[in-house]
């Protein structure tokens, strides 16, 4: 199975949302990395064939899925950034909903419905109404809506938004599961998510891919960039304004900065290991990402 | 199959369409039928000639009214009258307006004013003065009289523009097969159920319009279009879905309000009665129906009404993103012809009547005729065609609007 795309733009009127975008889908999580405004959203929604590209495609097996219709659909799931619910449905009544809007027969719909709520850790509330869920729960019901088809395809944007730790864990742990023989692709600005389950990231800033590779790749991108550089309380703001600070960590009297520079920042700074945080601030810098 | 239940039991399960089910059910089958007949409607007069001191037992006065007029005879022939006109001047105490209105007095009287006003005294001023003075033995040829009024009437009508002469002559045609002498029994229920179906279905139109204006137009409040987007069967049958569930709930609510209604009117009034002709409730009425085909066509009327309502506020939901707005310019449908209808110009009134829910369903007792490429069509045959003919054509174009602004 192999999901292309070819040269896929999005204009909006003047505003250039999707610039030109290739690139080779195969089975695997893909971490799509941006910041917020990047084209994420607009290019995930192309991927859906919810919108239309204003040029280019995308091709699954050879074929154009606008021309694949409810055959793409039929391999496809799909969690929107923003989505609404039916208030007063119940998890279940909600998902067997969805299941029958897929086309999913009755019985295996029944089987489906049951398994993905206690996967997701949902059963004991399958029977109570949507409305009274807290927001993660909301956004567990949504990725077992994604996942009822079992589809080839999973496109999910910002799923473990509204997500607490141990979920966030439990749902990468699921889409590694999952992903196998399929394409996983989600969205998110919360690098350590990425890092932790994407086998190949694409990172994409102002609609174009600016970095796409392994999670290892893209840290080895800036080895050498990133430094460690231990100074007093008081420096800490004048080294802030000055470079890119990845984070900040008080020890004693000192606080211990992790800086991302081209160059030595000082010298008694030490080179330490990249990781993909430090690949994505390069690219961004603190401020933007 | 299962989408449609699916659909279905989620329009069904919607507060506000169980309220406007709840609050419809109560204002036209309770209050508009059990109570209008038990109470108002036909309960016995008390000391008063306001209907809302009527004491509460109607179903009694209306047997007593089925066996009162039971003594005139089976159907209606000179001697009917002359019995009927006879029998009130025998009475000392007819001067209670509301009593004699409930029997068949008042029809008696109009047919004695509108037959023979050589009978009238232009010094009586009594309530239905001529019941009271009217020689019997100069009550005659009634159904001579009728035809002579019919024709003329009919004549009147077409010089005044309404009606070319083929139309005259189609409807007279029509009156020709009524069959005489026409059947009687006590008609006053009949005439009250075939007046009131046709504007308890516009009744319907406001609770219709609170349940299907939202839709397509909710789904863009609640936000779910990109994710039903992209399911297997997408927009596109989920709309067809969304329609038929929508027109199944308004055949249902049709079948809900009306079917109680029936099912009231049989206790009330039974069935005796059914094959009286229409010709009782208004006396130059040329249709050859009975009241049971008028009570049918009403029904039929109101049914296919609705659909097309149906179908016209489907389409408005999916032209219009705004809930509010979809439900004024639905209900604008309804009304505005109504409010408007002293200015505009005639034809526009005469085409507004067409739009569903808004034509008078009981046009079967008078003489319109709509003219299509010169050919006369009777009105009611109209009345009942095109608002479901609109609502039909709506269907598609409500899919293909929703849809394409959900392409956007």
């Amino acid at each position: 199975m192999e999901l292309s795309i070819d040269r896929l733009t999005k204009h909006y009127g003047r505003k250039i949302a999707v610039d030109c975008v290739s690139a080779t889908l195969t089975p695997g999580v893909y971490g799509l990395l941006g910041a917020n405004g990047a084209g994420k959203t607009t290019l995930m929604r192309m991927l859906c064939a919810i919108l239309e590209p204003t040029s280019g495609e995308v091709r699954l097996d050879g074929k154009e899925i606008a021309a694949m219709g409810e055959n793409y659909r039929d391999v496809l799931g799909y969690l929107p950034q923003d989505f609404g619910f039916y208030p007063t449905y119940t998890a279940a009544e909600f998902l067997s909903y969805i299941a029958a809007l897929k086309g999913i027969p009755r019985d295996h719909a029944g089987k489906r419905v049951k398994e993905l709520l206690e996967m997701l850790d949902l059963a004991h509330v399958a029977d109570k109404k949507i409305r009274t869920f807290s927001g993660g729960m909301k956004q567990r019901v949504g990725i077992a809506q994604a996942l009822l088809n079992a589809p080839q395809i999973l496109i999910l944007d910002e799923p473990t938004s509204g997500l607490d730790p141990k979920e966030r864990v439990r749902l990468r742990n699921l889409l590694s599961e999952y992903a196998g023989d399929k394409i996983v692709i989600l969205s998110t600005h919360i690098v350590s998510d990425v890092e932790a389950i994407a086998d190949q990231v694409l990172v994409m800033n102002a609609g174009q891919f600016i970095m796409q590779g392994t999670v290892p790749e893209l840290a080895g991108r800036v080895r050498g960039k990133v430094w460690e550089l231990t100074v007093p309380r008081t420096q800490a703001r004048f080294w802030q304004e000055e470079v890119t600070v990845a984070n900040y960590r008080h020890e004693g009297d000192n606080v211990v900065l992790r800086i991302i520079s081209d160059g030595k920042p000082a010298d008694q700074a030490v080179p330490c290991e990249p990781i993909l945080d430090d690949a994505y601030l390069y690219h961004f810098g603190a401020k933007e990402a | 199959m299962e989408l449609f239940a699916l659909e279905h039991k989620r329009l069904w399960r919607k507060t506000i369409v169980r309220i406007c089910v709840v609050l419809c059910f109560v204002y036209s089958v309770i209050w508009g039928s059990v109570i209008w007949y038990q109470w108002p409607g036909f309960g016995s007069l008390n000391d008063s000639t306001d209907m809302y001191d009527n004491n509460f037992d109607g179903y009694y006065t209306i047997r007593d009214f089925q066996e009162q007029f039971s003594q005139f005879g089976d159907h209606w022939t000179d001697e009917t009258l002359q019995k009927m006109v006879a029998e009130y001047q025998s009475y000392d105490v007819m001067d209670i307006p509301g009593l004699q209105s409930k029997g068949d007095w008042l029809l008696a009287y109009s047919y004695l004013r509108d037959l023979y006003p050589e009978l009238e005294d232009p010094e009586g001023h009594q309530y239905m003065p001529l019941l009271h003075y009217a020689d019997t033995s100069k009550i005659e040829g009634f159904y001579e009289r009728r035809q002579d009024l019919l024709e003329h009437t009919l004549e009147a009508t077409r010089l005044n523009g309404y009606l070319t002469e083929a139309d005259k002559q189609m409807l007279l045609d029509m009156n020709s097969q009524i069959e005489e002498p026409w059947k009687y029994e006590w008609t006053r229920g009949w005439q009250d159920v075939i007046n009131d179906l046709p504007s308890a279905g516009a009744k319907l139109a406001p609770y219709l319009a609170v349940v299907l204006a939202f839709t397509f137009s909710g789904e863009w409040y609640s936000n779910t279009a990109p994710l039903l987007h992209t399911t297997k069967h997408g927009w596109k049958k989920l709309a067809w879905i969304k329609v038929l569930s929508g027109l199944a709930f308004a055949a249902e609510f049709y079948a809900l309000i009306f079917g109680a209604k029936v099912v009231v009117q049989l206790i009330y009034f039974g069935t005796s009665g059914w094959d009286m002709p229409i010709q009782y409730s208004n006396l130059l009425a040329v249709a050859p129906w009975n009241m049971l085909q008028a009570e049918l066509f009403d029904l039929a009327f109101v049914f296919l009404g609705v659909i097309g309502y149906a179908g016209l506020i489907m389409l408005i939901s999916a032209l219009v993103k705004n809930n509010v707005l979809s439900l004024v310019i639905s209900l604008a449908f309804i009304y505005v012809p109504d409010i408007l209808a002293g200015y505009l110009p005639t034809w526009l009134k005469a085409a507004s009547q067409y739009l569903p829910l808004v034509g008078n369903g009981t046009d079967y007792l008078h003489y319109n005729v709509f003219h299509i490429f010169g050919k006369g069509i009777w009105s009611p045959y109209m009345l009942i065609s095109v608002p479901i003919i609109i609502g039909v054509i709506c269907l598609p174009f409500a899919v293909k609007g929703w849809s394409r602004r959900q392409k956007a």
